[in-house]
């Protein structure tokens, strides 16, 4: 098991935005948290990233205990995840190849190593030419790619991904889903992955989380999520 | 822990230089030859010239506030709400008598007013003496104070209008006129951002110093100065300090408690294009006369009179045989005072726009609240604390200037940093975080390179403040360390007009370089 979540609670002026979570992610696995706004999903993956710390229970990432009960005990930079937001927070005083070179650089890889890391992913990412460009230069599907890659680079233990493709038209969309599905398949990631659109929750994940007020309404994979949905919305 | 430590240094840094002295000072205000006693404040409660003081800086105060906000709501309104030709040059005119020491503009209005004034030798002796009468007193120095405190006004009621969110003005716009829309709704939603204006010129104006000693109309702030320099009475002098820090004191608390939430938010400020703007019409020729003559009278006049009355080589090159040394320190001390507060304001800053720590309501409060404290009392606790033999090193050397520019300007870079860090969006660090960069690595990696216009903008504000600055240096300044300021301060009583015209004019073009520069930079800016 790459990621525990035990219990986990968190509030905002007494008010509850995670409400006692409990979740475990296996290697390899694609798992979306599929909510309306407001339900909670960001606030889960941001105290997985180690942004915001739960007020009670406990994340345990590859069997060491990052968080719990509103302490930190591995820093965010020192949890060896890779994250793709939902601006994509692409630095843009920076080159593509800067980008991505710089949490290699601030993890001591070697040069060399650096070098061919970034390649590689460039290359996977059909953006090699690009590599000096800057963010602010490329088209929003080219930057989407670029915060893709910045975010595998690393080779992180798990891919956070906030909403990545909301802000981008239903073509585009569909193309990167694609894309975001044979990289997690070439390089064997684990993902975990929030949005508030069933067509990409369902296109995504081998297991879906559905979340509502804070709390998890249901865990399956699509089709046991698609018939919980339908009895939902047609109890009859 | 990394960033906790650097933040928690900065203010404790900020702490020592600036609240230290202050506490210092209010507590040797109660000891008399060593023992706790409340006879300075006996002294000073019981003396019917400190009552009038009061009433003096408090009627300043208020009549200041009064008028600033009477004409800089129109003018701001006027710079940014309509097409009034030639606005960007109109609000750069208005905003130099801010950039520039205060007392100049005094000593230019008495070349102008005075018994000897431009106006006595053209419209005779007669007039002189009246305009004279006028000058030196309650109303001139209102007066004055008014011209320099007006761009306050102005550029917060601009700033405000232009973050109006334009969809309300045009859900306004479709069932009234212009006047209607600006009344009932552009003006009071900014109305909380002018009432923030009014209580930073009362503040201002509560410690100003210059203008008053000039145009001899006694307020606090002189007594302490006099106390201090003429009878060598520290502890009249900090007895007369304290009471203008209790005011600053509650007028801050009142902001904190009232004003803090409406006013203190960063927003966008669109380009022109985005924004509605309200066309003057037939009347524009109208506006255009009443801005103009306001100008003239502002700025203009002063401005001109310091021309006409150093228009020779001679007086120039005697300014500069006179003053040329003090130019040189004004230029280094306040660029090194720029450059701390561009740090000071980095880390607090960072500190108030990303709540990084539960302390930063009350680093931003100790900020603001030593900026509003008066000049005088600041540079009186500063030698209250630092005139002892161990810390010599500090009292006796520019250190002592430094740490009043830090102790006094942290606000100014700390809210421009503040409104930097705003624009870049939270997600770049965070994303930098999790690609495993150390705070130092994300700070220079990062924020840094995002932030340098902010920064090179603070640095500008912060060298233009730390180069007028007279309230502080006046005091604190040790031998052989005067700046300009404060040596045409001290040469105003025994050197010919038109040298000191020509020092004066010398100070206006080196402050108002920065200011042609920091245009340019916040134009890149946006």
């Amino acid at each position: 098991m790459i990621l525990k979540i035990d219990n986990l609670y968190k509030s905002y002026d007494a008010i509850g935005a995670v409400n006692g979570i409990s979740l475990n992610v296996e290697k390899g696995e694609r798992v979306v948290i599929l909510g309306p706004s407001g339900c909670g999903k960001t606030t889960l993956l941001r105290i997985t990233a180690g942004f915001i710390q739960p007020d009670r229970g406990t994340v345990t990432i590859d069997e060491v205990t990052v968080a719990a009960d509103g302490k930190c005990f591995v820093e965010p930079e020192n949890r060896n995840i890779g994250m793709v937001f939902q601006d994509l927070a692409l630095w843009p005083h920076m080159s593509v190849y800067r980008n991505l070179e710089f949490g290699l650089q601030a993890r001591k890889i070697p040069k060399k190593e650096r070098r061919k890391r970034i390649d590689q992913i460039l290359v996977k990412m059909q953006m090699k030419q690009y590599e000096n460009s800057s963010p602010n230069d490329l088209s929003g599907g080219q930057q989407q790619r670029v915060a893709l890659a910045r975010a595998l680079v690393s080779q992180p233990k798990i891919l956070l991904m906030d909403e990545p493709l909301s802000n981008l038209d239903l073509d585009l969309n569909l193309l990167l889903r694609k894309e975001i599905l044979r990289l997690q398949q070439d390089l064997d990631i684990t993902m975990l992955y929030v949005t508030h659109d069933r067509d990409e929750a369902f296109s995504l994940a081998t297991r879906i989380i559905l979340m509502s007020h804070g709390k998890i309404q249901k865990v399956g994979n699509v089709e046991e999520v698609t018939e919980y949905l339908s009895d939902l919305f047609n109890p009859c | 822990m990394a960033k906790k430590c650097t933040l928690l240094l900065i203010i404790l840094l900020l702490a020592v230089i600036g609240l230290a002295p202050v506490v210092s000072m209010f507590i040797k205000s109660f000891f008399v030859d060593g023992e706790l006693s409340f006879k300075n404040y006996q002294i000073l409660f019981q003396s019917k010239r400190q009552w009038s003081l009061l009433s003096h800086s408090l009627g300043l105060a208020c009549g200041t506030t009064f008028i600033t906000v009477l004409l800089g709501l129109p003018l701001g309104t006027v710079f940014a709400k309509t097409d009034l030709p030639l606005k960007k040059l109109f609000t750069v005119l208005f905003v130099i008598p801010l950039v520039i020491p205060s007392y100049i503009l005094a000593v230019a209005w008495f070349y102008f007013l005075g018994r000897g004034g431009i106006l006595a030798e053209l419209l005779g002796a007669n007039v002189g003496v009246i305009t004279s009468r006028f000058l030196f007193g309650f109303w001139g120095t209102l007066f004055v104070i008014v011209s320099t405190l007006l761009p306050i006004v102005i550029i917060l009621t601009i700033t405000y209008l232009r973050i109006v969110d334009p969809r309300l003005e045009e859900a306004g716009k479709l069932s009234a006129g212009w006047p209607v829309v600006l009344r009932r709704i552009s003006i009071p939603i900014v109305m909380p951002g002018v009432f923030l204006a009014g209580l930073i010129v009362f503040i201002l104006t509560l410690g100003e110093f210059g203008v008053p000693f000039s145009l001899r109309f006694e307020v606090f702030p002189i007594e302490s100065f006099i106390q201090f320099s003429a009878f060598y009475n520290f502890n009249a002098a900090t007895a007369a300090a304290v009471p203008l820090g209790l005011i600053t004191l509650i007028v801050l608390i009142i902001e904190r408690l009232f004003l803090r939430k409406k006013t203190f938010q960063f927003r966008t400020v669109g380009p022109e294009e985005t924004r509605i703007m309200m066309p003057l019409g037939k009347k524009k020729p109208l506006f255009f006369i009443a801005v103009s003559i306001l100008a003239f009278i502002f700025v203009i006049i002063p401005i001109g009179v310091l021309m006409i009355k150093s228009f020779s080589f001679s007086a120039y090159h005697e300014a500069l045989v006179r003053g040329l040394d003090s130019i040189f320190r004004s230029l280094l001390y306040a660029s090194i005072g720029a450059t701390s507060l561009v740090i000071f304001g980095f880390f607090l800053g960072y500190l108030l726009e990303r709540k990084a720590l539960r302390l930063s309501f009350a680093a931003d409060s100790l900020a603001i609240f030593l900026f509003a404290l008066p000049g005088t009392v600041i540079s009186i606790g500063l030698i209250s604390l630092w005139n002892t033999q161990a810390t010599n090193f500090i009292y006796a050397s520019a250190v002592i200037i430094l740490f009043g520019y830090v102790a006094q300007y942290t606000a100014l870079s700390e809210r421009i940093m503040a409104a930097t860090f705003s624009q870049i969006p939270h997600s770049t660090e965070e994303a930098a975080q999790i690609a495993g960069a150390g705070w130092f690595c994300r700070l220079f990696g990062v924020l840094v390179p995002q932030a340098k216009y902010g920064m090179v903008a603070a640095w500008l504000v912060g060298f233009i403040f730390c180069l007028k600055d007279l309230g502080i240096t006046m005091i604190v300044y040790p031998p052989a360390h005067d700046t300009l300021p404060v040596r045409i301060f001290t040469l105003m009583a025994n050197s010919p007009e038109q040298v000191i015209a020509a020092l004066c004019m010398i100070m206006v073009v080196v402050t108002c370089l920065p200011l042609g520069v920091l245009t340019m930079v916040t134009k890149y800016m946006r």
